[in-house]
């Protein structure tokens, strides 16, 4: 697969007494048809990425190609090809659903006839076909995201950019989307840079993450590969009796444990999950409900923010 | 190059919204109780100095200030409802250049500028009977250098606006009329103490009024007045929209999402 934009030490220094450095020289490159996912904790340069990847905020330093051009040079001819979406930026909210995609068709060129050809179709898939006349303000916030995505969708681009898609969305709309996301990869090979703090959706949807930490890399692989450097378990009892002897093993052998009335959680190896049962049986505690949860992308989310 | 496609999407933004009662009321409702309340004062101050042509001085005054007024007004508000709306990042996300933005709003200024400047001169005729094509075909040249003077009060809010955000933008709506005094709108310059007839000669609104007053009074049209407010228009056109390119490029600098 061709790289389609490619990010070389990529800085964002915010002047200042003392400067603030929002991306410290972050390197990376998107494939046709990858998913990329962006992780971070709040404040740790993905927003800040995606805004400098749009033009919308100028960078220190560092160079950004899409399809091999220079986009400090050549802005407004790749932004013909890169959609965005943000649940954090509004439409004009005066404007009916038709309007507001009649003017951001035009500012990607295309006709008056193009806009209405390609919109119908896709405000159908998003469940908003019947609300063409409604002004956004008139949208609940799940439909606005929804016109937010038929607008970006609408100019058929190469690359999205896509920051939190799914945040104001229920779970079957979310899912729809993850879908259609899907779909336009593999039929038109687009290419998106993804950010979400819905980690199951990150998980589904992306081919690779970076993780980012106060402005820097400091991961970028596979989701799975990601998972499996959480060593740890969950536990989950449900104790019957003898909950404070629990914690005092707990504590004993210096596991991490959250408790909350007779439930508790313990964080420790798999390995070490059998004899830990065994010490709990020995010692007269009941439990009974058990459940053993393996490390997913939101356990690998929690442990590096921890950090 | 400009886009002409983009510029007509830029155009059709702010023109659907155009459409909405309160943006025709706010085009039309101004402009018509300024000529009610400043008609009637100037017709009825006419009654007691008998051959003078004072109401059709202040009315045409009136009539050509709006067009200062709207031609800042269009750049600057229209700059300010992305604001509001929370929809900059949304707008400069897409292959839309400064350069494309400002004909759109421009293309928007010149048509609004002629809806407000008939429906000014048929209410004073209607009212009045006062004729503002007494000023003949000079009329045009003038609306004209009024409308750019107006685009270079509203580029200069409009930078002020993208440079600091929302807590400017009061200079959206005070900004041109803080030219009105100095620009001998309703009165000639040598009724300005001197210090301030410095500054109005200054201005090329300045040379547009004491025009207009001379062809009120039966001179032929004065050619020099119009030429020195083209030439200083274009200095200070040029010099405004370098100061908005600077100021926006400033502002990417520091992020447009910073005002979402």
């Amino acid at each position: 697969m061709s790289t389609i934009l490619s990010v070389e030490k990529l800085t964002k220094i915010f002047p200042g007494k003392p400067p603030m450095t929002a991306v410290d020289g972050i390197s990376f490159g998107l494939k046709k048809g990858e998913i990329l996912g962006l992780l971070g904790a709040n404040g740790a340069g993905k927003t800040t990425t995606i805004h400098m990847l749009l033009g919308t905020l100028t960078y220190t330093s560092g160079t950004i190609l899409y399809f091999g051009k220079d986009f400090k040079k050549n802005r407004s001819e790749v932004l013909q090809n890169v959609a965005f979406a943000s649940t954090y930026v509004n439409l004009p909210l005066k404007l009916t659903i038709k309007q507001n995609l009649d003017v951001f068709g035009r500012l990607y060129g295309l006709s008056g006839a193009e806009i209405k050809k390609r919109s119908f179709p896709l405000l159908e898939r998003f469940g908003i076909a019947d609300k063409q006349d409604m002004t956004v303000t008139q949208l609940s916030a799940g439909q606005m995201t929804r016109l937010i995505l038929v607008k970006a969708f609408l100019v058929r681009p190469l690359i999205a950019l896509l920051d939190e898609p799914t945040a104001s969305l229920d779970p079957d709309m979310a899912k729809e989307i993850c879908s259609f996301l899907l779909e336009q990869r593999e039929k038109e090979g687009l290419s998106m840079l993804f950010t979400s703090h819905k980690m199951d959706e990150v998980a589904e949807l992306c081919d690779r993450i970076l993780f980012l930490q106060e402005g820097k890399i400091v991961a970028n692989d596979v989701p799975e590969n990601l998972v499996k450097t959480i060593s740890h378990s969950r536990l989950e009892l449900v104790i019957v009796e003898g909950m404070e002897k629990v914690i005092a093993m707990a504590q004993e052998k210096k596991l991490s444990y959250k408790n909350d009335h007779r439930l508790i959680e313990l964080e420790m190896e798999e390995s070490l999950i059998a004899p830990f049962l065994i010490e709990l049986a020995r010692s007269g505690i009941s439990y009974t409900t058990i459940r053993i949860n393996q490390p997913t992308l939101e356990d690998y989310f929690l442990q590096m923010v921890k950090k | 190059m400009i886009n002409t496609k983009r510029s007509w999407g830029v155009f059709l933004r702010y023109f659907y919204l155009f459409a909405k009662f309160d943006q025709i009321a706010d085009l039309l409702y101004w402009p018509a109780i300024d000529i009610i309340l400043w008609g009637l004062t100037t017709v009825w101050m006419q009654t007691h100095q008998p051959g003078s042509n004072i109401a059709l001085i202040v009315l045409t005054g009136l009539i050509f200030w709006q067009i200062v007024w709207r031609g800042n007004y269009e750049i600057s508000v229209n700059l300010l409802q992305e604001f509001w709306n929370r929809n900059l990042v949304n707008l400069f996300a897409t292959p839309l250049r400064l350069r494309e933005w400002i004909a759109g709003v421009l293309m928007l200024s010149v048509y609004k500028v002629f809806i407000a400047m008939v429906f000014g001169v048929v209410f004073v005729y209607l009212l009045y009977a006062l004729n503002v094509f007494t000023l003949g075909w000079g009329f045009l040249p003038f609306v004209a250098l009024l409308m750019v003077s107006g685009w270079v009060i509203g580029f200069i809010a409009a930078s002020m606006v993208i440079y600091y955000g929302q807590r400017f933008q009061m200079l959206a709506y005070m900004s041109a009329y803080m030219f009105a005094p100095f620009s001998a709108v309703f009165y000639p310059v040598s009724a300005l103490p001197a210090w301030a007839q410095h500054i109005a000669w200054c201005l090329p609104t300045t040379y547009v009024f004491e025009g207009m007053r001379s062809i009120l009074r039966g001179n032929p049209f004065p050619w020099s007045n119009a030429g020195i407010s083209l030439g200083l228009n274009l200095v200070y056109l040029a010099l405004s929209i370098a100061i908005f390119y600077w100021a926006f490029e400033k502002s990417r600098g520091k992020g447009l999402a910073r005002f979402e």
